[in-house]
């Protein structure tokens, strides 16, 4: 085994050991605590920097191992897979800091970082998994992992949210199961490959496979929250805010629309999708997501909660560009997996860092809360621009690229979804703003913990989150540069489609 | 054969030699270690016996006492024999290490019982003539509600249906060996193999077996004397019970089907079978669901285990593909190990908890970690999901299926399957995430006892990585 198929595995396995190393610590020892999740941090940071430059020199990171007949193991860092690894990996790294100031005299600590630490393993197994099996495997693990994390404050509504997310997930996960092998029975579960490895399956087995894509696209529609199946996600926001950040940005719902991307170019290809004609269907429960959660969105009166109905609008950005088979359309989708997990994640972070420092939780109580903490409320309205697209954020960036997409293939129709889902994002996510800065405070705020550094919040909780207001910036600023997410999704769409 | 006859002597030799040494003092702390010990020696001699028999691929026969075929006890070796017998010995192993380590003290009797216990499901395992398998399961069955006593007057009315079920399976069997050796003269399994005819009378003896092998074996739909035994048995008694013993009927029923019984009637039984085993999978789902108490809830999804178990064997015999052979002993393996998990954790729970209520499990997470780990990666093996020896079971099971298009309904069965065991487990599981109740005093661990419950379920959580070689391996030692 030389270095270059050790590093997949390194890359799994930096959270992982770490997580179960936590989970033997007694409570008092934050110390160790902190250190073993901050050495898991740089190591993973580490390889997957190592990682990138190695595959933009057309490096292949490879590592297989025997597990079913017909279906090995196999980690493969290729373009794609590392995209998704390093937005686990630097959110990660700002989540674990914020969880730590987030958690700071809670009890259960080891319990929940040992959990968190395998979820993010999770994510980049499912990132890094170079066939259907290891995809299921990592998939499954994820689920597992993001109860104990989604009920962590153990309270009956904790357990309610957790018992909706496990028969969403693990229903999501059987049918999941079912479609894989399906496919296997038809050609076994080769690495994926651009442009699809089941081109070369006969014709006469087109039922079979067009059976598969459903069972497939609804088993991952679960985590990606296509509607009608996104009903847990808004449940789950009952979890710490870390996890809830973690999992709109990163791992659960990325998990899922990640598989349909890698379901539609790299198992079936565009080819193969076009001749049975499947992905109308997909492009359509998308757009009418994208709509539809934004509508929800505008009746949530929690914050946290209108934030959830934005993510499932989100998402079904990344679902649409890819459904939409075109290079593109397919750059926006790809990039707009980078961008929504950094905007995303800084709402979050603002979401947690409202609640802890002020107890706000509902949107009535923001009023003129950007005079008492003008830096997060900063970051707030970074993200909040990002989502609705304003230039020059990274939301901008991506809209510009999928409603682009869908003329390139012929779909002015996606124009105009583009600029209803814009003026939609404006609804929600405006007033917000304009509270936060605007109005007058009228009451006592619910909770006031001024933090004694005399920082307007607890420093662990405001770094992350200027880190990542800064990075959406930066990625909508510098977007023409080649190491950007957006020159990286070039790359991996020049892969994928090979003119 | 000399191996596997080691392996089946010396558990005999241990359950009297403990028969003796009981009597000479009230409990003899020797006891215990001499049965472990003797259990581990067995479990060596069984893989021996596994490892000369897969290489060579071979059949060995042995005659015991020189007598030829009609007069003869007969035992016979094959490589899935050899297989089983180590698998009883490991279980046992584990089992005796959690007994012995157990707190309260296990009555004494359990030593030699559970070596008799052994000896009985070695000999089942090793036996080639049907009249021979009638007396080892009478043995088993004995000494199997012998062990259900244990605990005491509660267990009573539960061992004694047991035994009265049981008792009327061995007759329902008996009558149809009787039907059987009345047609064709012989009892030997590998002659009677050769000439059974499917004709009215052997299917009236084949279904009187039948009928009697799955009420022994607590198949759907005659399962009813199986939670209650289970649940008020001793604890590792259980373990036995769920992991080995219902196993032993299903051997026989497995070798009646699949080597002895004309093809054509065994397609026509396979589809019943595997309809039974869905069945099984959902009924025994539900009420597990709906149990009361920890144990009860154990002992149902053994009942909806064996569904999976059951399905494997109809398919077999429906679509006559070996691969379900190996998904049908990959579950035998799987779940024997899970469960022992489960009954271990739950036994441990009991104590520590203090109640017998699946609800007592509230904020085991917290309390108890460890046993409650054991209780989950078992239960996630049950539904089967990645890598756990549960998944690489019904994967085995469930890609075939998809070969051909009308095979497809089945999948549908392990569907159904899987959701209703994630219900009954991940119920048991959420309750242990609720905030522990704060002011308890602190409790007496013994880590030992829970690592030993965690063992097995490590075994089984893992079990899938080896997949590709165990299932190739599986495949072949199912040939014969």
């Amino acid at each position: 085994m030389n270095w270059t198929n050790a590093l997949p595995v390194v890359a799994v396995f930096s959270s992982l050991l770490p997580g179960l190393l936590i989970f033997a610590l007694r409570e008092q020892q934050q110390g160790l605590r902190t250190g073993l999740n901050l050495l898991g941090v740089t190591v993973k940071l580490i390889v997957v920097g190592v990682m990138l430059w190695g595959v933009s020199q057309g490096l292949d990171f490879r590592v297989e191992a025997p597990f079913l007949p017909g279906g090995a193991l196999i980690l493969h860092g290729d373009a794609l897979s590392l995209q998704f690894v390093s937005l686990s990996a630097v959110l990660w790294m700002a989540t674990t800091i914020y969880a730590i100031g987030y958690l700071r005299g809670t009890p259960l600590q080891s319990r929940f970082f040992g959990y968190f630490s395998i979820c993010v393993s999770a994510t980049v197994g499912v990132a890094l998994a170079g066939n259907l099996i290891t995809f299921l495997l990592f998939y499954e693990l994820l689920t597992l992992a993001t109860y104990p994390l989604v009920v962590h404050r153990g309270t009956r509504e904790a357990l309610d949210a957790g018992r909706s997310y496990l028969a969403y997930t693990v229903a999501g996960g059987t049918l999941l199961l079912m479609g894989i092998a399906v496919l296997h029975a038809l050609s076994g579960s080769p690495q994926f490959v651009p442009g699809g490895y089941l081109a070369s399956v006969p014709a006469r087995h087109g039922p079979a496979l067009t059976v598969a894509f459903a069972l497939l696209i609804t088993g991952l529609g679960v985590k990606a929250a296509l509607i009608p199946l996104h009903g847990w996600l808004p449940k789950a926001m009952v979890a710490p805010t870390p996890v809830s950040a973690l999992l709109h940005a990163v791992a659960v719902v990325k998990a899922g629309a990640f598989g349909i991307v890698r379901v539609i170019y790299d198992v079936y290809g565009a080819e193969t999708l076009e001749q049975l004609d499947l992905t109308a269907p997909l492009i359509a429960v998308a757009a009418f997501t994208v709509i539809f959660a934004s509508l929800r969105a505008l009746q949530q009166r929690h914050l946290k909660r209108r934030l959830a109905y934005s993510t499932v609008s989100q998402l079904s950005y990344i679902v649409l560009g890819a459904a939409l088979l075109g290079p593109i359309a397919a750059v926006g989708g790809l990039v707009h997996l980078i961008h929504q997990g950094i905007m995303k994640i800084t709402l979050f972070f603002c979401a947690g860092a409202f609640e802890k420092t002020l107890g706000v939780h509902r949107i009535s109580e923001m009023d003129g809360i950007g005079r008492r903490m003008p830096l997060t409320m900063s970051a707030f309205t970074v993200g909040a621009l990002g989502m609705t697209g304003i230039p020059p954020t990274a939301g901008f960036i991506s809209k510009w690229f999928l409603a682009a997409g869908g003329l390139e293939v012929g779909q002015p129709w996606v124009v105009w979804l583009f600029v209803v889902s814009g003026l939609l994002n404006a609804a929600y996510f405006l007033p917000l703003v304009y509270r936060g800065w605007f109005s007058i405070p009228t009451a006592e705020w619910p909770e006031d913990h001024q933090p004694e550094s005399g920082w307007e919040t607890r420093r662990m909780l405001l770094l992350p989150t200027l880190f990542t207001a800064l990075l959406t910036l930066l990625m909508g600023l510098l977007a023409g540069s080649a190491l950007g997410p957006l020159g990286w999704s070039q790359l991996i769409v020049a892969r994928e489609f090979p003119l | 054969m000399n191996y596997a006859l080691a392996s089946l002597a010396i558990p005999f030799t241990v359950a009297l030699l403990t028969l003796l040494l009981q009597r000479r003092s009230e409990a003899n702390p020797i006891v215990p270690a001499i049965t472990v010990l003797a259990t581990a020696v067995s479990l060596v001699f069984a893989g021996l016996a596994l490892e000369t028999q897969a290489v060579s691929g071979a059949v060995s026969h042995l005659n015991v006492g020189g007598w030829d075929s009609p007069l003869a006890i007969r035992l016979r070796l094959t490589p899935l024999k050899a297989l089983l017998l180590g698998f009883v010995a490991l279980i046992h192993l584990l089992t005796g290490l959690y007994a012995w380590r157990a707190k309260p003290k296990i009555a004494r009797d359990y030593w030699p019982l559970s070596a008799l216990l052994h000896t009985s499901l070695a000999a089942l395992i090793l036996s080639a003539d049907i009249f021979n398998l009638y007396v080892t399961l009478e043995l088993l069955s004995l000494s199997a509600v012998a062990l259900v006593c244990l605990s005491g007057p509660k267990a009573y009315t539960p061992a004694l249906y047991y035994l009265l079920l049981s008792l009327g399976a061995s007759l329902c069997y008996l009558m149809g060996v009787a039907v059987i050796y009345g047609q064709y003269g012989v009892l030997d399994m590998t002659v009677l193999a050769g000439i059974m005819e499917a004709d009215h009378s052997t299917r009236f003896a084949l279904l009187l077996m039948t009928a009697g092998l799955m009420l022994k074996g607590a198949l759907w739909p005659l399962h009813l004397w199986l939670p209650e035994a289970h649940t008020y048995a001793p604890t590792p008694v259980s373990a036995l019970l769920s992991g080995l013993v219902v196993k032993g009927p299903l051997f026989i029923l497995w070798q009646l089907w699949n080597n002895l019984a004309p093809e054509a009637l065994a397609r026509e039984m396979g589809p019943l079978f595997a309809a039974g085993g869905v069945v099984a999978l959902v009924s025994g789902g539900w009420s597990a669901f709906r149990a009361p108490f920890i144990k009860t809830l154990v002992a149902y999804s053994t009942v909806a285990q064996l569904g999976y178990a059951l399905m494997g064997l109809g398919l077999l015999l429906f679509l006559q593909e070996r691969i379900y052979a190996v998904a049908l002993w990959l579950f035998v393996l799987a779940h024997g190990l899970a469960k022992v998990s489960m009954f271990l954790a739950a036994g441990e729970m009991q104590t520590l908890l203090g109640s017998k209520r699946v609800t007592a499990m509230r904020g085991a997470t917290q309390t108890i970690p460890i046993t409650m780990s054991a209780f989950a990666i078992a239960g996630i093996s049950l539904i089967g999901m990645p890598p756990t020896g549960g998944f690489l079971a019904k994967w085995s099971l469930l890609e075939p299926l998809f070969t051909q298009a009308n095979h497809w309904p089945w999948a549908s069965g392990v569907l159904l399957g899987t959701f209703v065991s994630a219900a009954y487990v991940f119920r048991a599981i959420a309750l242990g995430f609720y905030q522990a109740p704060m002011s308890r005093e602190p409790r007496h661990f013994d880590r030992v006892s829970q690592w030993l419950a965690l063992l097995p379920a490590l075994l089984v959580g893992l079990m899938a990585f080896a997949g590709q070689d165990l299932i190739a391996w599986m495949a072949g030692v199912t040939q014969t």
